[in-house]
């Protein structure tokens, strides 16, 4: 028995060091590459450790002037406002609307949380032509409102449910009691409720933010150039050039999954509450 | 609880929003085109780094065009012409137009005939690859970049090998990297990229070519079926250079230009018969990022009895429909595709008026008066090839549906290479997939 016992935990062990090494070794190698010259980069055989560890490619990155430096910074701004405000809006209007389908009574109320809920099914990408085509006859294609408002529709439904998933598992006698106090809807909402839901907020917050950070094909299409183009989009355009040293491409990389990797390691607790809010009543 | 008035509110509110809306997704796609030339912006989308600034400010001085240059890259560049064109909605002034799309785009209709805004007939004779751009007598771009398939070889390795006579035939070629392999120059003298991609479908079309043959027919039937036909024999002749140990086993998971990187560039192999046409000054003669500087030259691609064709893979430049600008935007392909801009960015006035990346012209002036001066490595033979062996890979233009036929192609092949399909096998299903595109199905 005992011996079984070893072997299982030595089979998950290793199922863990093979998931593990799967995962972050593109990772390492990225930031290997990044702090090495490119001559040492191009070297054979290669470095498994950067030989003299060096900062240039970021600092020619972030504070270097010339064309590459130029579209990482201005890409950085734009995914960090596109992101920023889709992560605002969605947060706002989740908020309100899981507040009215979790507490409030009126026609077809299941009916039109079922039909929100259902249009994750559909894939995103079917929604990409229409989506284009609408905002074109809006002028919004190539704008900040644009992109935030197409995040902000996609993500919308996850953000309610995880939210409605928060606010039905209040007791509704803290809300009584608040009505007993005489408070209206909106003041219960802000004073009594959200701080109560603060956890949900976070984790609704933190999901829709880095669900914006690493979409591609939207922004790539509904940006036309660098005013609106987030680093995602930059850094693979980077790519595809074939001029652009791999050290330095290395280093857009690093910076392109920094924010989404600092996020992820130290809230990750709320990402999973989140994610699992409502699964156990 | 809201009042009766403030929900009745919303549902107007909620109505006409709908409302407006539905309008907006049936309405025509607002674009209007403009034909003004003067003190307007247009936007360029191209894979390729843009050319020097002073370049572009010269061009606005003269013509009162400003030019907004965007960088993106080539697959995803597709997806944005894709989206932009069956949106209707604008996205850039001139865009890329590969050789491979020429068909779709043609039959899509996605791209103004450059013959509207361009005297293309005088382009011509200037320009040998114009005729891959042109379907159904229509111009869909102009070419800007004469990317061409040649063969090239590690001299160096060649000699060693006590080979004192380039190869001319195919079949001497081939005896040539069996006798560089036995005499132990290099254990695998050949490059082909076996990965399951683009690189591979063009390096067995240029075997085909110097097989002899074609791919397709101006039908789109294959020309390649029967086990006498050139296409066939290149792929036999393909993977039995894999089976032979010619070709590194690695390969199989190795892209064209991965090859072209690590394995030629690197001298672990004696030569890549589909190469790229420039390659020699832009990779091979690059001290920081080869090892075989000075020891790889181009070779006329070796023939069923004497040199073969190159064929060609070039990039041209074309107007979108959705284009706000296609005035000024044709302006500009003009501009950006003249002999002196081309030689320009080919650096033959210095790496200040270069464009990085930039391969080879695709006008022949251009490279002339580069090779002339000494300005383009190995210049006087890439001419030659470009005026007298340069062709189409589909003489009658790629059809519309190349892509699949494409991906039939290299997926195939890489089954073939590694052995799960036979050649004869492999062959059979791309004939079929190209005839059942042909016929429509």
């Amino acid at each position: 028995m005992a011996v079984r016992t070893r072997r299982r935990i030595r089979v998950r062990w290793f199922g863990v060091a093979f998931i593990l090494l799967w995962s972050l070794v593109p990772i390492y190698w990225t930031i290997n590459t990044s702090l090495q010259t490119e001559a040492q980069a191009g070297g054979k055989p290669s470095h498994y450790l950067p030989p003299t560890p060096t900062l240039k490619n970021y600092t020619s990155l972030l504070g270097g002037s010339g064309a590459v430096p130029d579209q990482i910074r201005r890409s950085t701004i734009n995914i960090l406002v596109e992101c920023g405000a889709a992560t605002i809006v969605t947060v706002l209007l989740s908020t309100l609307a899981a507040y009215a389908f979790a507490r409030m009574t009126f026609r077809g109320r299941n009916v039109l949380f079922y039909t929100v809920l259902g249009t994750m099914a559909f894939p995103a990408y079917t929604t990409l032509i229409p989506l284009y085509r609408i905002l074109g006859d809006f002028g919004l294609v190539n704008t900040y409102t644009g992109i935030v408002l197409v995040y902000v529709s996609g993500f919308l439904p996850l953000a309610t449910w995880i939210m409605y998933n928060y606010l039905t598992s209040l007791p509704s006698a803290i809300e009584e009691a608040g009505q007993v106090d005489g408070a209206n809807r909106i003041q219960i909402l802000w004073h009594v409720l959200l701080p109560l839901a603060l956890p949900g907020i976070v984790s609704t917050a933190i999901i829709t933010f880095l669900f914006s950070w690493t979409q591609f094909l939207f922004p790539l299409v509904l940006s036309t150039d660098l005013s609106t183009q987030p680093l995602t989009v930059v850094v693979q355009a980077l790519q595809g050039q074939h001029v652009v040293p791999s050290t330095l491409l290395s280093a857009a990389g690093v910076i392109a999954i920094a924010v989404p990797a600092v996020i992820g390691l130290t809230l990750n607790r709320y990402i999973v509450s989140g994610l699992l809010s409502g699964s156990v009543k | 609880m809201p009042s009766i008035r403030q929900a009745r509110a919303s549902a107007v509110v909620g109505t006409l929003s709908c409302l407006v809306l539905l309008g907006t997704a049936c309405s025509g796609g607002g674009n209007t085109a403009s034909s003004a030339t003067k003190g307007v912006k247009i936007n360029v989308a191209l894979h390729i780094p843009s050319p020097p600034k002073a370049s572009l400010d010269a061009f606005t001085k003269a013509t009162g065009i400003t030019v907004n240059w965007t960088n993106i890259d080539w697959d995803s560049l597709q997806t944005k012409i894709a989206a932009g064109s069956t949106a209707k909605t604008y996205f850039a002034d001139a865009t890329d137009v590969d050789w491979s799309r020429v068909g779709q785009l043609g039959k899509l209709n996605w791209f103004y005939p450059m013959e509207t805004y361009v005297d293309t007939k005088s382009l011509g004779a200037d320009m040998p690859q114009l005729a891959s751009f042109t379907i159904g007598g229509h111009v869909v771009g102009i070419p800007f970049d004469a990317s061409f398939l040649v063969t090239t070889v590690n001299k160096k390795m060649f000699t060693k090998a006590g080979v004192t006579k380039m190869p001319t035939t195919i079949d001497q070629y081939t005896q040539d990297l069996k006798q560089i392999k036995a005499k132990g120059g290099v254990q695998y003298p050949l490059n082909i990229p076996f990965a399951a991609a683009e690189g591979l479908s063009t390096y067995w079309y240029q075997t085909t070519a110097a097989f002899g043959g074609t791919i397709l027919d101006g039908q789109g039937k294959p020309q390649f079926a029967t086990p006498d036909s050139p296409g066939y024999k290149a792929a036999q002749w393909m993977v039995d250079a894999l089976k032979q140990g010619l070709v590194p086993p690695g390969n199989i998971n190795v892209s064209d230009s991965q090859g072209q990187q690590t394995l030629m560039a690197q001298g672990q192999v004696a030569s890549v018969f589909g190469d790229y046409s420039g390659n020699v000054g832009s990779l091979y003669d690059v001290p920081s990022s080869s090892k075989v500087v000075d020891q790889v030259d181009y070779l006329a691609t070796p023939g069923v009895s004497g040199p073969g064709p190159n064929v060609s893979n070039p990039d041209g430049i074309g107007i979108p429909r959705t284009a706000k600008y296609p005035a000024a935007a044709a302006k500009f392909i003009q501009w950006f595709t003249s002999a002196a801009n081309q030689a320009d960015f080919a650096g033959i006035n210095g790496p200040d008026k270069a464009l990085k990346s930039y391969n080879f012209p695709s006008r022949l002036t251009a490279v002339d008066q580069l090779a002339a001066k000494g300005k383009l490595i190995k210049g006087s033979a890439l001419s030659a090839m470009l005026k007298s062996s340069a062709r189409p890979v589909f003489p009658a233009g790629a059809p519309s549906w190349y892509p699949q036929f494409s991906n039939a192609v290299y997926t195939n092949l890489h089954s073939a290479a590694t052995g799960s399909l036979s050649v004869d096998a492999a062959i059979k299903a791309i004939a079929g997939t190209a005839n059942r595109l042909a016929s429509g199905g």
